[in-house]
């Protein structure tokens, strides 16, 4: 999921533009990492030595790694190594964005290495099997929204961008949030209430371009007008991850949790006596806002 | 009883939900569907078409599916109905089966887990 934080941290920090983001994610789907990116991440290889390696590459019709190993700069058993290694998916990101000419190998280190400053993220969770800093990324991010219970409020979003990675994809990204304290006015939404200990109200809102997008992904289906489907596929999804997340409080505080049935609507003013906090989540394919607020 | 000949009643507010779970029945060889968008409509169609098989979700709007439940039960004590919600909780579990649900599917629904609840009923 560091990915997806990380994007935000390019966009906001002015290292790529919003349009050059989108299209790294959609290329990022069919890219393959390239050894030279592993090697550079590995520190078996500096930019220098990358760069030599694609040059000898443009004038003979040796692979990449036979060249490394011919050079010296690494032995046949590190290429098999690190062909063969799972590898962070932001470095695929990066590759794609230094394909695409936004910035260097070195600028992006630079960037990633800025970033683990700024989060005090441990090199190793990086990597998409360790993901121990996430939870710290997800606080963070929500610092600026109070909560009758922090607890359960990290559990949900943490638990939302998971079921936006599982159900929808991993190519998003999370813009800045933004509170609403007056009402929130919609585009189409879907939206459920949470019962019990922890009220809280939930809407998914988006263009209906691009809900014709997230709802053809979420079904697997080809949707190309906004129909009853597609409208069926917001509420869905809410109502899937809602109930994921009643599921996870149960066991976890052994506390029940209830849920309302969802519904959808258009262009309205939604109003809350508690302060509305949206948090949304560019895709390739448009913006998804999702708005939680937690009822007095 | 085979499957093709078995008539079977989805009760699930989401269009979506309805569809997806008669397709998977379909391709498992069911023909005979009755539909229902609430937990009243759901108890009104069983009452009416006296299905063979049950399916339904349980937060659905005028009436909920574990209510549905204990209606259909008061009905028919042997009516084989299979709960399929997002929210398994054992909570949600208990309540489901003390109503007299015989299965609990957890959404999303995977084809297996509907192949061997209908495979242990039907030919």
């Amino acid at each position: 999921m560091f990915v997806q934080f990380f994007g935000g941290f390019l966009l906001n920090k002015g290292a790529v533009t919003r349009e050059q983001l989108i299209d790294a994610m959609e290329k990022e789907s069919t890219a393959h990492i390239q050894l030279g990116t592993l090697a550079m991440h590995a520190g078996l290889m500096d930019a220098e030595q990358i760069e030599d390696v694609r040059i000898s590459q443009t004038h003979t019709d040796k692979r990449f790694g036979e060249i490394c190993v011919d050079k010296g700069y690494l032995t046949e058993a590190q290429v098999d190594e690190l062909l063969a290694s799972q590898y962070p998916k932001y470095l695929l990101l990066g590759q794609v964005l230094e394909e695409q000419g936004v910035f260097d190998q070195s600028t992006f280190n630079a960037l990633v290495q800025e970033y683990i400053t700024k989060n005090s993220i441990p090199e190793e969770d990086l990597s998409n099997k360790n993901e121990g800093s996430i939870p710290g990324l997800v606080k963070d991010y929500c610092s600026e929204f109070p909560s009758r219970n922090k607890e359960y409020q990290l559990e949900y979003i943490q638990l939302l961008l998971n079921d936006l990675i599982r159900f929808i994809g991993s190519d998003f990204t999370l813009l800045h949030p933004v509170i609403y304290s007056s009402g929130y006015p919609t585009q189409k939404y879907s939206a459920q209430s949470i019962t019990g200990s922890y009220p809280a109200a939930i809407v998914l809102d988006m263009t209906e371009d691009t809900a014709i997008k997230f709802a053809s992904r979420y079904a697997s289906e080809d949707f190309d007008t906004f129909d009853e489907y597609v409208q069926a596929s917001m509420e869905d999804f809410l109502n899937l991850h809602n109930g994921l997340f009643n599921v996870n409080i149960s066991n976890t505080y052994s506390d029940e949790l209830g849920l309302e049935p969802p519904f959808s609507g258009e262009k309205t003013q939604i109003k809350s006596s508690a302060p509305m906090f949206m948090f949304p989540a560019l895709f390739s394919f448009g913006i998804v806002n999702i708005v939680l607020s937690e009822s007095a | 009883m085979q499957l093709k000949d078995a008539k079977i009643l989805i009760g699930d507010d989401s269009i979506l939900a309805r569809k997806q779970l008669k397709d998977v029945l379909t391709s498992l060889g069911a023909t005979r569907f009755v539909e229902a968008v609430n937990g009243n409509e759901a108890v009104e169609k069983f009452i009416a078409e006296k299905p063979d098989l049950i399916f339904l979700d349980i937060i659905m709007p005028i009436k909920d599916g574990i209510s549905a439940v204990r209606e259909i039960i008061a009905e028919d004590s042997a009516a084989q109905i299979v709960i399929v919600s997002s929210v398994g909780t054992q909570h949600q579990l208990k309540a489901a089966i003390e109503a007299g649900a015989k299965d609990f599917v957890q959404k999303p629904i995977n084809a297996e887990q509907i192949a061997s609840i209908v495979s242990s009923r039907f030919e």
